[in-house]
Protein backbone atom coordinates (compact mmCIF):
# COMPACT_ATOMS: atom_id res chain seq x y z
CA UNK A 1 0.00 0.00 0.00
CA UNK A 2 2.42 2.73 0.65
CA UNK A 3 4.63 2.11 -2.29
CA UNK A 4 1.92 2.33 -4.36
CA UNK A 5 0.73 6.09 -2.37
CA UNK A 6 4.35 7.08 -2.84
CA UNK A 7 4.46 5.96 -6.85
CA UNK A 8 0.81 7.60 -6.89
CA UNK A 9 2.36 10.52 -5.09
CA UNK A 10 5.22 10.55 -7.50
CA UNK A 11 3.10 10.51 -10.59
CA UNK A 12 1.45 13.82 -9.69
CA UNK A 13 4.42 15.30 -9.31
CA UNK A 14 5.05 14.76 -13.39
CA UNK A 15 1.70 15.42 -13.85
CA UNK A 16 1.66 18.86 -11.91
CA UNK A 17 5.24 19.26 -13.00
CA UNK A 18 3.85 19.14 -16.99
CA UNK A 19 0.88 21.36 -16.14
CA UNK A 20 3.18 24.13 -14.61
CA UNK A 21 4.87 23.80 -17.96
CA UNK A 22 2.08 25.00 -20.32
CA UNK A 23 0.65 27.61 -17.07
CA UNK A 24 3.93 28.99 -16.12
CA UNK A 25 4.52 30.81 -19.60
CA UNK A 26 1.21 32.48 -20.25
CA UNK A 27 1.35 33.63 -16.70
CA UNK A 28 4.98 35.56 -16.73
CA UNK A 29 3.74 36.88 -19.28
CA UNK A 30 0.45 38.46 -17.68
CA UNK A 31 2.64 39.56 -14.56
CA UNK A 32 4.73 41.43 -17.83
CA UNK A 33 8.61 42.65 -17.89
CA UNK A 34 10.80 42.44 -16.31
CA UNK A 35 8.73 38.46 -14.83
CA UNK A 36 9.11 37.22 -18.24
CA UNK A 37 12.36 37.87 -19.24
CA UNK A 38 14.20 34.49 -19.08
CA UNK A 39 17.70 36.41 -17.39
CA UNK A 40 15.70 37.98 -14.95
CA UNK A 41 17.17 36.65 -11.94
CA UNK A 42 16.34 38.78 -8.66
CA UNK A 43 18.41 37.65 -5.24
CA UNK A 44 16.05 34.77 -3.89
CA UNK A 45 17.03 36.77 -0.15
CA UNK A 46 14.63 39.66 -0.92
CA UNK A 47 12.22 37.57 -1.84
CA UNK A 48 8.96 36.49 0.27
CA UNK A 49 9.81 34.73 3.23
CA UNK A 50 6.26 33.82 3.28
CA UNK A 51 6.78 31.12 0.26
CA UNK A 52 8.48 28.05 0.96
CA UNK A 53 11.74 27.72 -0.47
CA UNK A 54 12.73 24.38 -1.72
CA UNK A 55 17.00 25.16 -1.62
CA UNK A 56 18.11 23.08 1.28
CA UNK A 57 21.50 21.43 2.56
CA UNK A 58 22.72 18.75 0.51
CA UNK A 59 23.64 16.80 3.57
CA UNK A 60 20.60 17.60 5.32
CA UNK A 61 17.89 16.60 2.72
CA UNK A 62 19.97 13.23 2.29
CA UNK A 63 19.62 12.74 6.01
CA UNK A 64 16.09 13.51 6.50
CA UNK A 65 14.37 11.01 7.81
CA UNK A 66 11.01 9.92 6.01
CA UNK A 67 8.24 11.41 7.94
CA UNK A 68 10.31 14.56 8.02
CA UNK A 69 11.26 14.84 4.00
CA UNK A 70 7.04 14.10 4.12
CA UNK A 71 6.02 16.66 6.39
CA UNK A 72 8.30 19.49 4.59
CA UNK A 73 6.45 18.51 1.26
CA UNK A 74 3.21 18.53 3.06
CA UNK A 75 3.82 22.18 4.68
CA UNK A 76 5.38 23.20 1.43
CA UNK A 77 2.55 22.57 -0.79
CA UNK A 78 -0.21 23.69 1.70
CA UNK A 79 1.66 26.99 1.25
CA UNK A 80 2.18 27.34 -1.77
CA UNK A 81 -1.76 26.18 -2.37
CA UNK A 82 -3.53 28.59 -0.33
CA UNK A 83 -1.20 31.13 -2.14
CA UNK A 84 -2.36 29.57 -5.23
CA UNK A 85 -5.85 30.42 -4.48
CA UNK A 86 -5.00 34.14 -3.57
CA UNK A 87 -3.86 34.21 -6.93
CA UNK A 88 -6.90 32.50 -9.01
CA UNK A 89 -9.02 35.27 -8.05
CA UNK A 90 -7.32 38.17 -8.52
CA UNK A 91 -6.11 37.14 -12.07
CA UNK A 92 -8.66 39.04 -14.41
CA UNK A 93 -7.82 36.50 -17.49
CA UNK A 94 -10.34 33.68 -18.11
CA UNK A 95 -8.70 31.34 -19.47
CA UNK A 96 -5.35 31.74 -17.39
CA UNK A 97 -7.97 31.40 -13.89
CA UNK A 98 -9.34 28.11 -15.58
CA UNK A 99 -5.75 26.77 -15.79
CA UNK A 100 -4.91 28.12 -12.21
CA UNK A 101 -7.96 26.68 -10.87
CA UNK A 102 -7.45 23.05 -12.45
CA UNK A 103 -3.78 23.63 -10.89
CA UNK A 104 -5.08 23.78 -7.66
CA UNK A 105 -7.25 20.88 -7.97
CA UNK A 106 -4.23 18.66 -8.76
CA UNK A 107 -2.21 20.36 -6.22
CA UNK A 108 -4.76 19.58 -3.85
CA UNK A 109 -4.67 15.95 -4.93
CA UNK A 110 -0.93 16.01 -4.13
CA UNK A 111 -1.36 17.45 -0.81
CA UNK A 112 -4.03 15.13 0.21
CA UNK A 113 -1.58 12.22 -1.41
CA UNK A 114 0.98 12.92 0.99
CA UNK A 115 -1.31 12.85 3.47
CA UNK A 116 -1.78 9.35 2.42
CA UNK A 117 2.07 8.45 2.17
CA UNK A 118 2.77 9.87 5.83
CA UNK A 119 -0.31 7.66 6.93
CA UNK A 120 0.49 4.25 4.92
CA UNK A 121 4.10 4.61 6.48
CA UNK A 122 2.81 5.41 10.35
CA UNK A 123 3.78 8.94 10.46
CA UNK A 124 0.96 11.85 11.56
CA UNK A 125 0.02 13.83 8.59
CA UNK A 126 0.35 17.64 10.00
CA UNK A 127 -2.80 19.23 10.55
CA UNK A 128 -4.48 19.97 7.04
CA UNK A 129 -3.77 24.01 6.47
CA UNK A 130 -6.94 26.07 6.74
CA UNK A 131 -6.50 27.46 2.95
CA UNK A 132 -9.79 29.68 3.40
CA UNK A 133 -7.88 32.43 5.91
CA UNK A 134 -7.47 35.30 3.73
CA UNK A 135 -3.40 35.40 2.07
CA UNK A 136 -3.02 38.67 3.68
CA UNK A 137 -3.44 36.72 7.26
CA UNK A 138 -0.67 33.84 5.42
CA UNK A 139 1.74 37.08 5.13
CA UNK A 140 0.92 37.32 0.85
CA UNK A 141 -0.28 39.77 -1.05
CA UNK A 142 0.96 42.61 0.48
CA UNK A 143 2.76 45.47 -0.65
CA UNK A 144 2.63 47.44 -3.86
CA UNK A 145 1.53 45.81 -7.02
CA UNK A 146 5.80 45.49 -7.93
CA UNK A 147 6.02 43.36 -4.82
CA UNK A 148 2.61 41.21 -5.36
CA UNK A 149 4.50 40.36 -8.53
CA UNK A 150 7.33 39.34 -7.56
CA UNK A 151 5.52 36.85 -5.21
CA UNK A 152 3.93 35.40 -8.13
CA UNK A 153 7.28 35.19 -9.91
CA UNK A 154 8.89 33.36 -6.77
CA UNK A 155 5.66 31.17 -6.63
CA UNK A 156 6.34 30.12 -9.96
CA UNK A 157 9.81 29.25 -9.55
CA UNK A 158 9.38 27.47 -6.30
CA UNK A 159 6.68 25.78 -7.62
CA UNK A 160 8.79 24.31 -10.11
CA UNK A 161 11.99 23.22 -7.90
CA UNK A 162 9.44 21.96 -5.43
CA UNK A 163 8.12 19.70 -8.04
CA UNK A 164 11.58 17.99 -8.52
CA UNK A 165 12.35 17.69 -4.90
CA UNK A 166 9.21 16.01 -4.30
CA UNK A 167 10.16 13.30 -7.40
CA UNK A 168 13.42 12.89 -5.75
CA UNK A 169 12.01 12.42 -2.17
CA UNK A 170 9.59 9.94 -3.42
CA UNK A 171 12.55 8.11 -5.73
CA UNK A 172 13.96 7.75 -2.41
CA UNK A 173 10.60 6.11 -0.41
CA UNK A 174 10.03 4.17 -3.32
CA UNK A 175 13.87 2.52 -2.77
CA UNK A 176 13.14 2.20 1.17
CA UNK A 177 9.99 1.12 1.53
CA UNK A 178 9.79 -2.42 1.64
CA UNK A 179 12.42 -2.37 4.46
CA UNK A 180 11.11 0.51 6.29
CA UNK A 181 7.17 -1.18 6.53
CA UNK A 182 8.51 -4.45 7.20
CA UNK A 183 10.88 -2.49 9.97
CA UNK A 184 7.47 -0.54 11.72
CA UNK A 185 5.33 -3.59 11.59
CA UNK A 186 8.06 -5.52 13.47
CA UNK A 187 8.79 -2.56 16.21
CA UNK A 188 4.62 -3.10 16.57
CA UNK A 189 4.98 -6.45 17.28
CA UNK A 190 2.63 -7.62 15.48
CA UNK B 1 75.01 36.43 -15.64
CA UNK B 2 73.50 39.44 -17.69
CA UNK B 3 69.51 39.69 -17.12
CA UNK B 4 67.42 39.13 -19.80
CA UNK B 5 64.84 41.58 -20.54
CA UNK B 6 61.41 40.34 -21.75
CA UNK B 7 59.32 42.01 -23.89
CA UNK B 8 56.27 40.65 -25.36
CA UNK B 9 54.37 42.37 -28.70
CA UNK B 10 51.46 42.02 -30.70
CA UNK B 11 51.15 40.44 -33.65
CA UNK B 12 51.32 43.02 -36.64
CA UNK B 13 52.63 45.42 -34.52
CA UNK B 14 55.47 47.18 -34.90
CA UNK B 15 58.32 46.20 -32.12
CA UNK B 16 60.82 48.80 -31.16
CA UNK B 17 63.67 47.24 -28.74
CA UNK B 18 65.98 49.14 -26.56
CA UNK B 19 69.77 48.37 -25.84
CA UNK B 20 68.78 48.72 -22.31
CA UNK B 21 70.15 52.11 -21.15
CA UNK B 22 72.06 53.19 -23.20
CA UNK B 23 71.98 56.44 -25.13
CA UNK B 24 69.25 56.56 -27.87
CA UNK B 25 72.26 57.59 -30.44
CA UNK B 26 75.14 55.30 -29.13
CA UNK B 27 76.24 52.84 -31.63
CA UNK B 28 75.22 49.65 -31.29
CA UNK B 29 74.86 46.50 -33.23
CA UNK B 30 72.38 43.74 -32.82
CA UNK B 31 72.23 40.26 -33.25
CA UNK B 32 69.07 37.29 -32.92
CA UNK B 33 69.26 34.35 -31.86
CA UNK B 34 73.04 34.82 -32.16
CA UNK B 35 73.08 35.93 -35.92
CA UNK B 36 73.85 39.16 -36.40
CA UNK B 37 70.62 41.43 -38.35
CA UNK B 38 71.74 42.32 -41.91
CA UNK B 39 70.88 46.50 -42.45
CA UNK B 40 68.47 46.44 -39.32
CA UNK B 41 66.07 48.83 -39.12
CA UNK B 42 67.80 51.28 -36.88
CA UNK B 43 66.05 54.32 -34.53
CA UNK B 44 69.60 55.19 -33.67
CA UNK B 45 70.20 52.91 -30.73
CA UNK B 46 66.54 51.17 -30.96
CA UNK B 47 66.22 48.49 -33.21
CA UNK B 48 62.63 48.90 -34.82
CA UNK B 49 60.88 45.58 -36.08
CA UNK B 50 57.60 46.08 -38.46
CA UNK B 51 54.88 43.95 -38.52
CA UNK B 52 56.10 41.17 -36.39
CA UNK B 53 55.06 38.29 -36.59
CA UNK B 54 55.70 34.42 -34.48
CA UNK B 55 58.89 34.45 -36.41
CA UNK B 56 60.65 37.68 -35.09
CA UNK B 57 60.01 36.07 -31.64
CA UNK B 58 63.84 35.27 -30.10
CA UNK B 59 66.53 36.36 -28.24
CA UNK B 60 67.74 39.62 -29.17
CA UNK B 61 71.54 41.08 -28.54
CA UNK B 62 72.69 44.63 -29.03
CA UNK B 63 76.35 45.06 -28.89
CA UNK B 64 78.59 48.11 -27.99
CA UNK B 65 79.85 49.65 -31.39
CA UNK B 66 81.21 46.99 -33.51
CA UNK B 67 82.78 45.23 -30.66
CA UNK B 68 81.52 42.21 -29.15
CA UNK B 69 81.05 43.31 -26.06
CA UNK B 70 77.40 42.36 -25.14
CA UNK B 71 75.29 45.66 -23.65
CA UNK B 72 71.64 43.98 -23.31
CA UNK B 73 69.61 40.74 -23.77
CA UNK B 74 65.75 40.97 -24.59
CA UNK B 75 63.86 37.65 -24.99
CA UNK B 76 61.32 38.97 -27.51
CA UNK B 77 57.69 37.26 -27.54
CA UNK B 78 55.25 37.73 -30.60
CA UNK B 79 51.59 37.01 -29.46
CA UNK B 80 48.01 38.32 -29.00
CA UNK B 81 45.71 39.34 -26.26
CA UNK B 82 43.29 36.75 -25.31
CA UNK B 83 39.91 36.53 -26.83
CA UNK B 84 36.90 35.87 -24.93
CA UNK B 85 37.25 32.54 -23.09
CA UNK B 86 34.87 29.23 -24.09
CA UNK B 87 33.10 28.62 -20.77
CA UNK B 88 31.43 25.23 -20.13
CA UNK B 89 29.62 24.22 -16.81
CA UNK B 90 28.23 20.29 -16.42
CA UNK B 91 27.07 18.20 -13.19
CA UNK B 92 27.97 14.60 -13.94
CA UNK B 93 27.95 13.36 -10.46
CA UNK B 94 24.73 15.43 -9.46
CA UNK B 95 23.82 16.29 -6.61
CA UNK B 96 27.72 15.76 -5.44
CA UNK B 97 29.67 18.53 -8.17
CA UNK B 98 29.75 20.31 -11.08
CA UNK B 99 32.61 21.33 -12.69
CA UNK B 100 33.62 24.48 -15.33
CA UNK B 101 36.06 23.99 -18.15
CA UNK B 102 37.49 26.62 -20.21
CA UNK B 103 39.60 26.76 -23.27
CA UNK B 104 41.09 29.98 -25.53
CA UNK B 105 39.29 29.72 -28.72
CA UNK B 106 42.45 30.89 -30.58
CA UNK B 107 46.02 30.49 -29.65
CA UNK B 108 47.76 33.95 -28.27
CA UNK B 109 51.52 32.19 -28.28
CA UNK B 110 51.98 33.17 -25.04
CA UNK B 111 51.90 32.47 -21.56
CA UNK B 112 47.92 32.74 -20.54
CA UNK B 113 46.85 32.67 -16.92
CA UNK B 114 42.95 32.10 -15.88
CA UNK B 115 40.93 33.01 -12.74
CA UNK B 116 37.57 31.62 -12.52
CA UNK B 117 34.35 32.44 -9.77
CA UNK B 118 31.36 31.51 -8.84
CA UNK B 119 28.83 33.08 -7.41
CA UNK B 120 25.26 31.76 -6.24
CA UNK B 121 23.02 33.49 -4.02
CA UNK B 122 24.95 36.20 -3.01
CA UNK B 123 27.85 34.08 -2.05
CA UNK B 124 30.84 33.08 -3.74
CA UNK B 125 31.96 29.36 -4.07
CA UNK B 126 34.82 27.45 -3.81
CA UNK B 127 36.15 26.46 -7.45
CA UNK B 128 39.04 23.52 -6.71
CA UNK B 129 40.95 23.41 -9.34
CA UNK B 130 42.00 20.06 -10.96
CA UNK B 131 45.42 19.08 -11.25
CA UNK B 132 44.91 17.42 -14.96
CA UNK B 133 43.52 18.95 -16.92
CA UNK B 134 44.51 22.49 -15.81
CA UNK B 135 41.76 24.14 -17.10
CA UNK B 136 38.87 22.97 -15.15
CA UNK B 137 37.96 22.90 -11.20
CA UNK B 138 35.13 21.35 -9.34
CA UNK B 139 32.26 23.24 -6.88
CA UNK B 140 30.48 20.92 -4.07
CA UNK B 141 27.05 21.77 -4.25
CA UNK B 142 26.13 22.97 -0.88
CA UNK B 143 22.63 23.44 -1.31
CA UNK B 144 20.41 21.58 -3.48
CA UNK B 145 17.04 22.76 -5.30
CA UNK B 146 17.60 26.35 -5.06
CA UNK B 147 15.55 28.35 -7.44
CA UNK B 148 18.92 31.07 -7.38
CA UNK B 149 21.35 30.89 -10.68
CA UNK B 150 24.80 29.89 -10.47
CA UNK B 151 26.99 32.56 -12.26
CA UNK B 152 30.40 31.87 -13.41
CA UNK B 153 32.95 34.03 -14.48
CA UNK B 154 36.18 33.20 -16.26
CA UNK B 155 38.89 35.80 -17.03
CA UNK B 156 41.82 35.21 -18.72
CA UNK B 157 44.68 37.69 -18.83
CA UNK B 158 48.12 37.48 -20.36
CA UNK B 159 50.89 40.16 -20.94
CA UNK B 160 49.20 41.56 -24.47
CA UNK B 161 45.55 41.81 -22.67
CA UNK B 162 42.78 40.29 -20.94
CA UNK B 163 39.11 39.03 -21.48
CA UNK B 164 36.60 37.25 -19.64
CA UNK B 165 32.85 35.38 -19.97
CA UNK B 166 30.28 35.08 -17.79
CA UNK B 167 27.35 32.47 -18.10
CA UNK B 168 24.78 31.85 -15.48
CA UNK B 169 22.49 28.84 -15.34
CA UNK B 170 19.89 27.01 -12.98
CA UNK B 171 21.44 23.99 -10.79
CA UNK B 172 19.51 21.28 -13.05
CA UNK B 173 20.30 22.69 -17.00
CA UNK B 174 23.62 21.87 -16.59
CA UNK B 175 22.86 17.92 -15.06
CA UNK B 176 24.37 15.45 -18.21
CA UNK B 177 25.33 11.93 -17.04
CA UNK B 178 28.12 10.39 -18.10
CA UNK B 179 27.25 7.76 -21.01
CA UNK B 180 26.07 4.17 -19.32
CA UNK B 181 29.12 1.75 -19.01
CA UNK B 182 30.10 -1.93 -20.41
CA UNK B 183 27.43 -2.05 -22.96
CA UNK B 184 27.20 -5.58 -24.09
CA UNK B 185 24.66 -7.45 -26.69
CA UNK B 186 24.37 -11.01 -27.01
CA UNK B 187 22.29 -13.11 -29.48
CA UNK B 188 19.48 -15.41 -28.03
CA UNK B 189 20.03 -18.48 -29.10
CA UNK B 190 16.90 -20.36 -31.54
CA UNK B 191 16.22 -16.60 -32.42
CA UNK B 192 17.18 -15.17 -35.40
CA UNK B 193 15.51 -12.26 -34.79
CA UNK B 194 16.43 -11.24 -30.95
CA UNK B 195 19.61 -9.54 -29.28
CA UNK B 196 19.89 -8.54 -25.70
CA UNK B 197 21.59 -5.71 -24.31
CA UNK B 198 22.28 -4.96 -21.17
CA UNK B 199 24.68 -2.39 -19.76
CA UNK B 200 25.78 -0.40 -16.17
CA UNK B 201 24.55 3.19 -15.00
CA UNK B 202 27.63 5.54 -14.96
CA UNK B 203 30.18 5.20 -12.21
CA UNK B 204 30.44 8.51 -11.65
CA UNK B 205 26.59 8.76 -10.81
CA UNK B 206 26.73 8.73 -7.02
CA UNK B 207 23.28 8.06 -6.13
CA UNK B 208 20.78 6.28 -8.32
CA UNK B 209 18.51 5.32 -5.98
CA UNK B 210 17.44 9.05 -5.38
CA UNK B 211 18.17 10.03 -8.75
CA UNK B 212 17.10 7.20 -11.20
CA UNK B 213 18.38 7.53 -14.76
CA UNK B 214 16.25 6.88 -17.37
CA UNK B 215 17.87 5.20 -20.95
CA UNK B 216 17.65 5.93 -24.57
CA UNK B 217 18.73 2.92 -26.77
CA UNK B 218 19.44 2.79 -30.12
CA UNK B 219 20.23 -0.11 -32.51
CA UNK B 220 20.79 -0.31 -36.43
CA UNK B 221 22.14 -2.96 -39.45
CA UNK B 222 25.78 -2.36 -39.74
CA UNK B 223 24.68 -1.80 -43.39
CA UNK B 224 21.89 0.50 -42.95
CA UNK B 225 22.19 4.18 -41.81
CA UNK B 226 18.59 4.19 -40.03
CA UNK B 227 19.02 3.82 -36.11
CA UNK B 228 16.10 2.30 -34.58
CA UNK B 229 14.88 3.90 -31.41
CA UNK B 230 14.11 2.57 -27.66
CA UNK B 231 13.53 5.15 -24.65
CA UNK B 232 13.44 2.77 -20.89
CA UNK B 233 12.40 3.78 -17.68
CA UNK B 234 13.45 1.25 -15.58
CA UNK B 235 16.25 -1.47 -15.39
CA UNK B 236 19.34 -1.70 -17.25
CA UNK B 237 18.77 -4.18 -20.23
CA UNK B 238 16.69 -4.60 -23.16
CA UNK B 239 15.85 -7.67 -25.72
CA UNK B 240 15.46 -6.19 -29.02
CA UNK B 241 12.64 -8.43 -30.89
CA UNK B 242 12.66 -6.98 -34.81
CA UNK B 243 16.40 -7.47 -35.66
CA UNK B 244 17.43 -8.48 -39.51
CA UNK B 245 18.17 -12.21 -39.52
CA UNK B 246 21.71 -12.67 -39.91
CA UNK B 247 22.84 -8.94 -40.15
CA UNK B 248 25.39 -7.62 -37.54
CA UNK B 249 23.84 -4.70 -35.36
CA UNK B 250 25.88 -1.67 -33.49
CA UNK B 251 24.21 -0.88 -30.27
CA UNK B 252 24.56 2.39 -28.27
CA UNK B 253 22.39 3.45 -24.93
CA UNK B 254 22.53 7.24 -23.39
CA UNK B 255 21.16 8.10 -19.59
CA UNK B 256 19.16 10.99 -18.74
CA UNK B 257 17.96 11.69 -15.02
CA UNK B 258 14.61 11.23 -14.80
CA UNK B 259 13.20 14.60 -14.18
CA UNK B 260 16.58 17.20 -14.81
CA UNK B 261 19.12 17.95 -17.17
CA UNK B 262 19.76 16.36 -20.63
CA UNK B 263 21.05 13.63 -22.19
CA UNK B 264 24.59 11.79 -22.05
CA UNK B 265 26.80 11.36 -24.79
CA UNK B 266 25.90 7.66 -26.49
CA UNK B 267 27.90 5.03 -24.91
CA UNK B 268 30.52 3.02 -26.54
CA UNK B 269 29.73 1.22 -29.37
CA UNK B 270 28.66 -3.17 -28.60
CA UNK B 271 27.92 -5.50 -31.67
CA UNK B 272 26.22 -8.59 -31.96
CA UNK B 273 24.94 -10.30 -34.68
CA UNK B 274 21.74 -12.09 -34.40
CA UNK B 275 21.52 -16.33 -33.50
CA UNK B 276 21.46 -17.95 -37.14
CA UNK B 277 20.51 -21.59 -37.83
CA UNK B 278 23.46 -23.88 -38.54
CA UNK B 279 23.81 -25.13 -42.13
CA UNK B 280 22.91 -28.89 -41.93
CA UNK B 281 25.22 -31.80 -43.85
CA UNK B 282 22.88 -33.33 -46.81
CA UNK B 283 24.48 -36.23 -48.56
CA UNK B 284 22.30 -37.16 -51.47
CA UNK B 285 22.24 -40.93 -53.17
CA UNK B 286 22.59 -39.24 -57.13
CA UNK B 287 25.04 -37.64 -56.01
CA UNK B 288 27.33 -40.18 -54.07
CA UNK B 289 26.64 -42.71 -57.87
CA UNK B 290 28.20 -39.99 -59.73
CA UNK B 291 31.08 -39.83 -57.59
CA UNK B 292 32.25 -43.33 -57.72
CA UNK B 293 32.58 -43.23 -60.95
CA UNK B 294 35.69 -41.11 -60.81
CA UNK B 295 38.91 -42.13 -60.13
CA UNK B 296 38.60 -40.73 -56.86
CA UNK B 297 36.42 -42.18 -54.05
CA UNK B 298 35.72 -38.99 -51.82
CA UNK B 299 32.05 -38.41 -50.89
CA UNK B 300 30.89 -35.31 -52.23
CA UNK B 301 29.02 -33.19 -49.93
CA UNK B 302 26.14 -30.29 -50.93
CA UNK B 303 24.94 -27.83 -48.92
CA UNK B 304 21.78 -27.57 -48.13
CA UNK B 305 20.42 -25.19 -45.90
CA UNK B 306 16.64 -26.61 -45.00
CA UNK B 307 14.27 -23.70 -44.34
CA UNK B 308 13.57 -24.31 -40.25
CA UNK B 309 10.43 -24.11 -40.52
CA UNK B 310 9.55 -27.31 -42.48
CA UNK B 311 9.91 -30.97 -41.40
CA UNK B 312 13.03 -32.54 -43.52
CA UNK B 313 11.23 -34.47 -46.15
CA UNK B 314 13.07 -37.08 -47.86
CA UNK B 315 11.33 -36.98 -51.07
CA UNK B 316 12.04 -33.29 -51.73
CA UNK B 317 15.83 -33.06 -50.94
CA UNK B 318 16.10 -35.78 -53.52
CA UNK B 319 14.53 -33.82 -55.52
CA UNK B 320 11.80 -34.40 -58.51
Amino acid sequence: LARTSIQKSYDLTKYLEHQLRSLAGPYLNYLGPPFNDPDFNPPRAGGPETIPSASVDFHLWRNLNDGLRLAENHRAYSLLLCYLRSIDEEVARTELRRSLGRFCTSLQGLVVSIAGVMSSLGYQPPQELVTSSPPTAMGFGRGNDFLRKMEDFWLLKELQIWLWRSAKDFNRLKRKVPSVVAFRVESRGL
Amino acid sequence: QRETHLQYEQMGSDAILRCGSVDQDAAVTWAVNGTDIENPHLNGSFLVLHNVNLSHSGLYSCFQGSSSKLLHQTNLRVGNPPREPVLMCRSNNYPASFYCSWHLPFPTFIPNSFNISVMHDSKQLYCEKDPFPKNRCHIKYSRLFSTQKYQVTVVATNALGKNSTTISFDEFSIVKPDPPENVVAKLVHNNPRRLEVTWQIPSSWPDPDSFPLKFFLRYRPLILDQWQHVELSEGTSHTITDAYAGKEYIIQVAAKDYEIGTWSDWSVAAYATPWTEEPKYITTESQKTETTTRITTTTTTTYVALSSTKDCDPASVRGS
